[in-house]
């Protein structure tokens, strides 16, 4: 038996690598998406239980007869014991956001190798490595968040750091996630009016379900998400509707206020009102899409037509400029590694964990599940011809705003594209346009829907599945934006309560109110600015999210490697420390040439010069000089983040090496912070 | 053909039950269960439950980027 199960596992990792293979080397000819598909299935299966396995053994020595929080704290209400697959689930709902989505489709750029071989390898060795460790770490510690745990484990200072890391990255990712939205949305009726279709249902299943069946969330949800799909075709009477067409035709800076003022309503009303029917909605709609496009991929086994490298490896892609390294790495973020998700793996998960053995399969195994959910996304984005996937996302600036001369400079580069082909992919989408929309989504919608209607309805339904993949984007990022304003919200109250105390209180309206205003006017400046920018404003802004993303994914993997030193894990450090190492290089690069590059398309401060210079010259007219003088101003803000964010890694790694120097050296054992050990008194079996 | 239907029957309920969980739809029916098997007084109503969970759930980061 036992020589079969090796035998098994040997095949499973020769096809794995003979298809890691393929999509590495092969050149020339498309490639077929089936290769993706079994590259990174069995590079994970692999990774699951070979790497995750001797995590779990010599590194935490996960142990089952101890008593989880779930267990000893078991009160019903945040403390629940639940069963391993259902908390699968809820791990990978709230761990998997727009990201693994967006970020791999904006790495594209550089042809799909690069991001393809970060999502499967950056996954198992970091992004899997951090959710698991510090899932494990909060176990330990009674559930305790990230910010504790950094405060406890590493300093005081450390625990600060990790708190204003998770503020600044809820900002800037508020701000760049409503402008990916802005920009699928703008000039859309159909797409507009199906998002703003979304927020009635909302308020009538919160209604329903508070009022009339409470906590019904499954009923709910049947009939919330029956509404949604009804309006994602009335969207089509809308758009063909002259006088209704008109009115959801909407411009940037319009959909950027109505956002602005959708965030503060959500954080401000009463979450059963409006927050939390929207993300039942959207969590059902993201299961059914992401299992649809898995379906979808395996069925049609798509050819990618974008090449392994594209031309603009040499960093003056017109998406966003820089070079893959590092602009890769930040650029893909959450489909690799997320400190984001260390915050959930500190959150609910490590409350309502049945055993410790089970961190393992929801740690590890959810974030490889995320990671292939930024595989499909890349396979989505590279089954289009590449001259099509740069003409939806690049600006204007660039390749300017007719078919005709998007298909002249695009076809310059040598990627073919005539202006019929944007003319007639727009109109069979339902679209007047899908010129200069960058973020993301509209050519991950146009990827998803081109094989959605090979599977079912073929291309007289390609407009309605072209709508349904941007009303499943847009809705899943409105979830992260309504309830990241109202979490951002609580830290303003509670941090703004130390200066003001009224502030702080959470009950008292004017201190919600104020405290909403200022979450929104924060995340809605970075968007209105990214709105307003004419470099398209996702060049700016997802390197920064990327940066501050990647900043807290190197608190959090600080935080593992000091635990593991004070459990004298010392020979096994590299698992963690290596993945910070990596990432605290990746991110001081990034934001160095963010901040100082001579290129002026890269280096904030270099275009906001480059923009002075021009109105010194008299090259800008009088009437766009105040206009020009907001881009540098802007400009300069977002060199002065990207410092703050700068010297907040350095501050924490100075913090980290001090306490791993004191914990190496003293002559006592380090006292770990862990609850004392308690026998479980569940069966074994579970 | 009889035991076939019956594990049918049984994962369909396991199914349903898991959906259910994920849910949250047997949030409060579990709050119940722990409650009286912790011999709590005063329980919650599955109203008041449905927006006390709620508020504490959506108080915290509980959606990722």
């Amino acid at each position: 038996m036992k020589t079969v199960k090796v035998l098994v596992w040997i095949a499973v990792a020769t096809v794995g690598a003979v298809a890691l293979s393929t999509v590495a080397l092969h050149r020339g000819e498309p490639i077929n998406a089936t290769w993706f598909v079994l590259a990174a299935a069995c590079f994970y299966v692999v990774a699951y239980r070979v790497y995750s396995a001797f995590i779990a053994a010599k590194l935490l020595a996960l142990d089952d007869t101890r008593a989880t929080p779930a267990e000893r704290h078991d009160d019903g209400r945040d403390f629940v014991p639940t069963n391993k697959w259902v908390l699968f689930g809820h791990h990978f709902a709230a761990i998997a956001g727009p990201g693994p989505l967006v970020g791999p489709t904006l790495a594209a750029q550089f042809g799909y190798l690069p991001g393809t071989l970060w999502l499967i390898v950056g996954a198992a060795f970091a992004g899997c490595v951090q959710d698991f460790v510090i899932l494990f770490c909060s176990i330990r510690r009674d559930g305790k968040t990230l910010g504790e745990m950094a405060r406890d484990e590493i300093s005081k200072r450390g625990g600060i750091i990790a708190q204003l890391a998770v503020l600044a990255i809820m900002i800037i990712l508020l701000g760049v996630v409503a402008l990916v939205i802005v920009n699928a949305l703008k000039s859309s009726p159909w797409a507009t009016f199906t998002l703003a279709a979304t927020i009635p249902i909302a308020l009538l299943l919160g209604v329903y379900l508070r009022f009339f069946r409470p906590g019904r969330v499954l009923e709910a949800s049947v009939i919330g998400v029956t509404l949604v799909m009804f309006a994602v075709v009335a969207g089509q009477w809308v758009a063909d509707s002259p006088s209704w067409a008109r009115v959801f035709t909407l411009s940037g800076v319009t959909l950027a206020f109505c956002l602005i003022a959708y965030g503060f309503a959500a954080s401000a009303l009463p979450v059963w009102l409006l927050l939390a029917p929207r993300d039942y909605l959207s969590a059902f709609i993201k299961a059914g899409a992401i299992f649809s496009l898995a379906t979808g991929i395996l069925l049609v086994r798509p050819q990618v037509l974008m090449p392994p490298l594209t031309r603009f490896v040499d960093g003056n892609g017109p998406v966003f400029a820089g070079k893959i390294f590092p602009f890769c790495f930040i650029t893909i973020a959450c489909g690799a590694i997320s400190g984001f998700h260390s915050l959930i793996s500190s959150g609910t998960t490590p409350k309502m964990i049945q055993r410790e053995g089970h961190a393992r399969f929801i740690g590890y195994g959810a974030m490889l599940l995320e990671s292939f959910v930024g595989v499909m996304a890349m396979v989505a984005a590279c089954a289009m011809s590449p001259g099509v996937y740069f003409a939806i996302n690049s600006p204007s600036s660039i390749v300017g705003a007719t078919p005709e001369a998007a298909a002249q400079t695009i076809s310059s580069w040598g990627y073919p594209l005539t202006a019929a082909t944007m003319t007639g992919l727009a109109h069979s989408v339902g679209e007047q346009t899908l010129l200069n929309r960058a973020g993301g989504a509209p050519s991950l919608a146009v990827g998803m829907a081109q094989i959605f209607s090979s599977t079912l309805g073929g291309e007289r339904l390609l407009s309605i599945w072209y709508h349904f993949a941007i009303m499943f984007e847009a809705l899943f990022i409105l979830t992260v934006l309504d309830a990241g304003t109202r979490v951002g919200r609580f830290m303003v109250q509670e941090l703004g309560g130390r200066v003001w105390k009224p502030l702080g209180r959470m009950n008292w309206m004017p201190a919600i109110l104020l405290s909403s205003a200022l979450i929104v006017s924060m995340w809605g400046y970075f968007l209105y600015q990214g709105v307003v920018d004419p470099l398209g404003g996702i060049n700016s802004l997802w390197p920064l999210f990327g940066i501050s993303n990647q900043l807290l994914a190197a608190v959090a993997l600080a935080v593992a490697t000091t635990v593991l030193l004070k459990m004298g894990r010392v020979k096994w450090i590299w698992v963690t420390l290596l993945p910070m190492i990596w990432l605290v290089i990746i991110t001081m690069t990034g934001s160095y040439q963010k901040i100082f590059s001579a290129n002026s398309r890269i280096g904030f401060l270099s275009y906001a010069n480059a923009l002075a210079a021009q109105i010194a010259a008299g090259k800008i007219p009088a009437a766009k000089i105040v206009e020009t003088q907001h881009v540098i101003f802007n400009q300069r803000l977002d060199a002065g983040v990207t410092a703050v964010l700068a010297v907040m890694i350095l501050v924490l790694v100075v913090e980290a090496v001090a306490q791993w120097y004191r914990i190496l050296t003293a002559s006592r054992k380090p006292a770990l912070q862990e609850t004392p050990y308690v026998a479980t008194q569940w069966a074994e079996a579970d | 053909m009889r035991q076939l239907w019956i594990t049918l029957r049984l994962a369909a309920h396991t199914g349903w039950q898991g959906l259910r969980q994920w849910s949250g739809d047997a949030a409060y029916e579990t709050y119940v269960r722990c409650a009286m098997r912790n011999g709590n007084a005063g329980l919650l109503t599955r109203e008041q439950f449905y927006v006390e969970q709620l508020n504490r759930k959506y108080s915290r980061p509980n959606r990722c980027c």
